[in-house]
Order: C-alpha cells, then sequence, then structure tokens
C-alpha cells in the first residue's frame, strides 16, 4: 500500500516498535510497585516524560500522559463545569474531540462562543475580541487544522488573552512532527498531544500544562500522575511515545524538508497534469494537501485510488464509513459539491518522489 | 463473461452468501454499504453494527468494501413519502420506495460510476430474460419471496441486477454462511421498517408529526373508546384498540374497519367475519407494469394486497390512470397506502398503490 494519509495515523517507527516489544517483555511491573522492578518501571515513564517535554519545550513534571489527544482535551474541556465562570470560546473547525465535547458541556449551564475562520481557514482574531466577556473561564483553539492543516496563530491568541487573564488551550495533535511546538513560545496554558501521529503508538497521549494547579481530574482512581490522572500506566506506550518524542526532537527539521518536497513536487505535478484541480492554498502543515476534483465525487475518487492501492482521505469518516460535507471545508467557504469532490492527501516522513509520481499517474487516469 | 459486479452489502447472512456466490461463478466483485439513515440521534439504528457485519463478511470472502451515503436520497425519496403517507392515515410500505429510488437508483448510480457492469443484492428473487425482456420471478423458497418488495422495478432497473441467491432457500444461504465461516450465519432476520427497527413505532412517529387522539366509534357512530392517532393504526388492526374483547373475553373483538380522516375518527367492528372488513373491488394507483405495458387480460392475473398475502384471482380492467381490480370473493383488510402486486404464475409483473376499497364496480 502506498500510503498519504498520515494526518490520520501515522505508521509506527521501527525504532518505537521494537522498544515496545522489549518494554513489553522485560517491563511488566506496576511503577508504583517499591520494589527494584516496579522503579525500573517507574524510571522509564520518566524518563519518556522529559523526553515528551523536550519534544515541545516544556519541563517534565507539565506533561500528564493520557489515552490519546482526545482524553487529554476532555481532560482540559471537563474542568469548565467546576469553574465559577460559565463562558468558553472555541474556533468553528475543531476536531470533535473539542467541538462535540463542548456540546456536551452545555447541557450543564456552560456559554459557548465560536470564532469563525477566514477562507484560508484561519481563526478571525478580531471576532476573538468581541467573544471576550467577564465570564470567559478559557479559550480553545487547535495549533493546526487537521483537515486542511490551516496553521492557526495560538501566539497571537495567547497575547491577546493574557490582558484578561483567560487561559488558552490548544490541541496540538497534527501538529508535532510537522512544524516546530514549543510551549515556551506559543505561552499557552494546555496542550494535547497524540503520539500515534508522529509515528508512535495509538492509545497514548499526553496532556501539557502549565501550571499544575489549575488542573483537577477527569479519570478518577489512583494516584497516578500526580494524582490528576488515575489508572495504572500504559507503560509500553508511555515509553513508545517518550521514544517517538525524541526522535522528533532529533529529526523534524529534516522530515519537514522532506514534507515540504514532496507538496512542492505534488503541486507542479497538479498544475501541469491537472488543471482542473482546485488546492486550498493556506499556510498549511507541510505535506497535508486539501485538494477538489470538481464535478468527481471524493468516494468515487478514492474508493479508485484503493483499487490502486493508494490510501488517501475524504473527509472526517463516522462509525459506519461513510463521507458528509466537512463542516471545515464549509467553514471556508466551499459549497457542497466541491466539499464533496476533495481529498486530503497528507504525505509523511518515509513517502517518496516515486510514490507521488505514482499518484500522479493513477490520479490523471481517474480524473 | 466476467463482469464487475458491485453488490449492496447490508452485514447480513443474505447478501454476504450472495457475494460469495458471485465469487464462484467468476465474477469480480465488490461490496458497498449502503447508508440510508442517520442514526447519530439514536440508539437504536443498527447501521453502525451491521457495518462492522459486513467488514467481517467481506473480509472472510476477500473482497472490498466501501461505503456510499444515501441518507439524503432516502430522506427525500423514501421517508418524506412515508411521513406524508402516515399523516394521510395511510399505510405505506417504504421498502417498496427504498428499492425503486435507492437500491436500484442511487446505488445503482454509484456502482455504475465505480464500474460495475452490473450490481447484485441479496433478495430473494429471480430474473429471468426473455427476447430481451426481463422477468421477475418469485424467490424460489418462497416464505422468502421478496418479489413484492420489488415491483416496482423498470426493465433499465431488473437488466441490471443480479440476484444471486434468488433460487437457493434460506436454509441453504444460512448453511453456506456457515460453511464459508461467515460470522453472520446466525445472524437474526431484519424485521420491520429498516429506519424503525425495534424501536416503538408510536415514538418515533411523535417526533416527526403532531399526532391528534379521537374516538373510537362503532358504525352506528357510538363512541367507545379513544384512539392516540390515526396513523397509528391500520386497517384490519385488532391489537392495542383498547375496547375490550379479545383475549379471556367472552366479547368478539374488535377490528379496525375503517378510518375518517376528515373527522378523526377510528371505525371499528366486531368479529373478524363481520362483512365491512371485506371487499371484493379495489381501486389501484400509480401501477408500474414490470415489462413496460400492462399485461393482456386474457391470461389468469392473481394479486397480493400485502407482503406474505396470498395470491389471490382478479380481473382487471384500466382507465387512463387506475387501474381497477375485481376479487372473485371477498379480501380481508384492503388497506388504502398499501401496494397490491400482480403475478401471473411466479412472475410478478408489476403493482400499484391501494387508492380505495368497495364491494361494487367502482371502474
Amino acid at each position: 500500500m502506498i500510503y498519504f494519509d498520515h494526518s490520520a495515523t501515522t505508521p509506527i517507527h521501527p525504532d518505537v516498535l521494537k522498544k515496545i516489544h522489549e518494554v513489553n517483555r522485560d517491563f511488566f511491573a506496576n511503577p508504583s510497585s517499591i520494589y527494584k522492578t516496579g522503579r525500573k518501571s517507574r524510571l522509564l515513564v520518566e524518563k519518556a516524560r522529559t523526553q515528551v517535554a523536550n519534544a515541545i519545550g516544556a519541563s517534565s513534571e507539565q506533561i500528564y500522559f493520557s489515552s490519546g489527544g482526545t482524553e487529554a482535551n476532555n481532560h482540559v474541556l471537563w474542568q469548565i463545569i467546576k469553574q465559577e465562570k460559565k463562558h468558553v470560546i472555541i474556533s468553528e473547525i475543531e476536531h470533535p474531540a473539542v467541538s462535540k465535547v463542548l456540546k456536551e458541556i452545555e447541557t450543564y449551564g456552560i456559554e459557548v462562543s465560536t470564532i469563525s475562520v477566514n477562507d484560508q481557514g484561519v481563526v478571525k482574531i478580531e471576532e476573538l475580541i468581541d467573544l471576550i466577556k467577564d465570564e470567559t473561564t478559557l479559550v480553545s483553539v487547535m495549533m493546526a487544522n487537521n483537515e486542511i492543516g490551516a496553521i492557526q496563530p495560538i501566539k497571537k491568541i495567547k497575547q491577546i488573552l493574557k490582558k484578561y487573564e483567560i487561559p488558552l488551550h490548544t490541541d496540538a495533535v497534527q501538529a508535532l512532527g510537522k512544524i516546530k511546538v514549543d510551549v515556551k513560545e506559543l505561552d499557552v496554558d494546555y496542550l494535547s498531544l497524540s503520539a500515534h501521529k508522529f509515528y508512535g503508538p495509538k492509545g497514548i497521549g499526553a496532556l501539557y500544562v502549565k501550571d499544575k494547579d489549575d488542573l483537577g481530574s477527569l479519570i478518577i482512581g489512583g494516584n497516578q500522575e500526580s494524582g490528576v490522572r488515575g489508572g495504572t500506566e500504559n507503560i509500553s506506550g508511555i515509553i513508545g511515545m517518550g521514544l517517538a518524542a525524541e526522535l522528533v526532537t532529533k529529526n523534524q527539521d529534516k522530515w519537514i524538508k522532506n514534507l515540504k518536497e514532496l507538496e512542492g513536487y505534488f503541486l507542479e505535478k497538479v498544475e501541469h497534469h491537472l488543471p482542473h484541480a482546485i488546492h486550498h492554498k493556506t499556510d498549511n502543515l507541510p505535506g497535508l494537501i486539501s485538494i477538489s476534483f470538481p464535478g468527481k465525487k471524493s468516494n468515487i475518487l478514492m474508493a479508485k485510488l484503493d483499487r490502486a492501492n493508494i490510501a488517501v482521505s475524504n473527509g472526517p469518516a463516522c462509525s459506519s464509513g461513510n463521507i458528509q460535507p466537512s463542516s471545515v471545508l464549509k467553514a471556508i467557504g466551499l459549497s457542497d459539491d466541491v466539499n464533496l469532490s476533495t481529498l486530503r492527501i497528507s504525505f509523511g516522513k518515509n513517502n517518496t518522489i516515486e510514490e507521488v509520481d505514482y499518484l500522479i499517474k493513477t490520479l490523471k487516469e481517474i480524473v | 463473461m466476467k463482469e464487475t459486479v458491485i453488490i449492496g452489502m447490508s452485514g447480513g447472512v443474505d447478501s454476504a452468501v450472495a457475494a460469495s456466490v458471485l465469487k464462484d461463478q467468476g465474477h469480480n466483485v465488490e461490496a458497498v454499504f449502503m447508508k440510508n439513515w442517520d442514526e447519530d440521534d439514536t440508539e437504536f439504528c443498527t447501521a453502525a453494527q451491521d457495518y462492522k457485519d459486513a467488514l467481517q463478511a467481506c473480509d472472510t470472502l476477500n473482497i472490498p468494501l466501501r461505503s456510499v451515503d444515501l441518507t439524503k436520497d432516502y430522506w427525500e425519496k423514501v421517508f418524506k413519502i412515508f411521513l406524508e403517507e402516515c399523516k394521510a392515515g395511510r399505510t405505506p410500505n417504504p421498502d417498496i420506495l427504498c428499492n425503486k429510488e435507492i437500491k436500484f437508483k442511487a446505488f445503482l448510480d454509484f456502482a455504475f460510476e465505480l464500474g460495475a457492469n452490473k450490481i447484485a443484492t441479496g433478495h430473494y428473487s429471480m430474473i429471468v430474460e426473455k427476447d430481451q425482456l426481463y422477468q421477475l420471478k418469485k424467490g424460489k423458497d418462497i416464505n422468502k419471496d421478496q418479489s413484492y418488495f420489488l415491483h416496482r422495478l423498470d426493465q433499465f432497473q431488473i437488466s441490471k441486477s443480479i440476484f444471486p441467491i434468488g433460487d437457493l432457500s434460506k436454509d441453504i444461504v444460512r448453511k453456506k454462511a456457515k460453511d464459508l465461516d461467515l460470522l453472520n450465519y446466525d445472524k437474526k432476520d431484519s424485521t420491520g421498517i429498516c429506519f424503525i427497527g425495534e424501536r416503538n413505532y408510536k415514538n418515533f412517529l411523535r417526533k416527526f408529526f403532531d399526532v391528534y387522539p379521537g374516538e373510537i366509534i362503532k358504525e352506528n357512530g357510538e363512541v367507545i373508546g379513544e384512539h392516540d392517532g390515526l396513523m397509528y393504526y391500520t386497517y384490519g388492526q385488532r391489537q392495542g384498540l383498547g375496547v375490550g374483547g379479545g383475549h379471556g373475553k367472552k366479547e368478539a373483538p374488535w377490528y379496525v374497519s375503517d378510518k375518517i380522516i376528515d373527522e378523526n375518527r377510528l371505525v371499528v367492528v366486531q368479529g373478524q367475519d363481520h362483512p365491512s372488513l371485506y371487499h371484493t373491488h379495489v381501486k389501484a394507483s400509480n401501477v408500474n407494469w414490470i415489462s413496460g405495458d400492462a399485461p393482456n387480460e386474457d391470461f389468469g392475473i392473481t394479486a397480493k394486497i400485502r407482503y406474505r398475502s396470498n395470491d389471490t384471482p382478479c380481473k382487471l380492467e384500466h382507465d387512463s390512470k387506475n387501474t381497477f381490480i375485481e376479487f372473485e370473493n371477498p379480501k380481508f383488510a384492503i388497506a388504502p397506502g398499501q401496494s397490491i402486486v400482480f403475478y401471473a404464475g411466479d412472475t410478478c409483473i408489476g403493482g400499484g398503490y391501494i387508492e380505495t376499497r368497495s364491494n361494487k364496480n367502482i371502474s
């Protein structure tokens, strides 16, 4: 299979795979146990915490492991119902792991306002200022969008919020491995990560929290994760995530360079061979391309690419594998027809020019 | 000839075995799961589970599975009409429209766009081509025969379709499924209207429109009870009237004989033999003839007034709009809105919607 769907998930890095296997084999002891093997498990977990912290410029005590990006988001967002202030602001292009959570939280008497995006998929900062109230207790804006790759002005948003002393959460699951993520520079209060988006294992993620005092629990149980996230640690997942994060720190510049080359090459070929295609150009994540083929249906295109053994995506799939017009593409002003003719191609570190050539050749045949 | 056949895979045992039969016949087989109903706000719709079952079946059979979302088509072309019919106090059958508009139209179009030469489904019915005329035959398993639901198809639709298990019995289909290691071999047959499934019909309908309770009356106008809303009742219905009779009582049970829509009243009569429950004449509208033409009157035609009713000999007359059916013997509980479907022997020749019923010639 030729895989161009790295925004959905990435193949696990071979070093990470090896490490997970070793950990599962050799270090089964509970990190909370005080005997020798338990202490070893604890050390490995704490090393991973440092590796994740290093990848985003944090310190290790600011990192809390979770079951993934979705849990990390939920962890932050559900704290809202305990606050005195009852207003929260999100962008209109958040992943359901934020937008749907807020829908649920609304039923607890929380008011939610939405910042819209321009035709590049970037939130309109001027709207943010109008939406802020005395009651605003949190703003949550993703670092980069999963469908169109639009990078959001997180640093600027924080500069505005600082005046009002409103904390900022950012869902950064699409960002790490593709753009620089530095919590100090961004100055965010909370940031969510998911390991499987950067060649780590699935089922593990982390939440960065600037100041631990601001964080309550979501999953309540034992005293793990400084008491804010109960449950015996997913040791192999955590260690896998730690190594994947370290590989990001070491290799990200190289990966980004490759992604940019592939993207440039692909778009050049598209312009030449597929002149009717519309590329939704944004200040995007490198290697993530949202492209429409007017007059074609994306589910037909996907099926034909699948026959050619090529994996791409066409919007958020639901439980029965179906495709609805994407709300994100709607938000940047696409008509339903163009919306449903859109493919998302997301390159990864292992993709090659030859694979892109094959993609272009196949697209030429089926479009 | 090796054709590309795209099969509508429902997650049930019938379409799975149908796919396997097609493979054995040497076709290039792909599968598509149709999503016709948006289940997001309900816990009853089983689409997600059905999709998983379809995925497993396709994995076992080693054929690719794709999905298509036809919820919009279904809503516009099937569900809206279902609601209108309910509001009018009629007894609609959305599965018939689903075949005509969705499975053998929207899905067919999708499959052809994907490069199919033909589509297939797991229906228990058979197709025979004679002199370039395509005939729709009853399924060989007469208990399972689904030709009733397919009677609104036309020549084009039938000519592009294959029913690979139409000549098999359900028992054989289940046995084949088991032999093939299909995990859904003993999955329960789906029952009822697909979008309602097992859920409470009354609660479901209540979400879509206001329902007005009214009087239940005898034929002489005497009020003997209250109904929950005319659309919840069908002609010949006995259960759920709440007007006595029935279990453990000496009095004969009551049956719905008529609905007076303007007055929002439900008319009931006592005893299954009551003459008001029986009619000899039916006026049917929008009749579809599968061959494209109305039949020659001369040969023996039978009709079903609902799925699973007996084939009853009848005579037909037509005017420019309607078909008039006369049964030799009166039929029980003929329901306006239901489809009356015509057969010549084991060939389904077409059918239409029951408009009115009576005991005299109304042509």
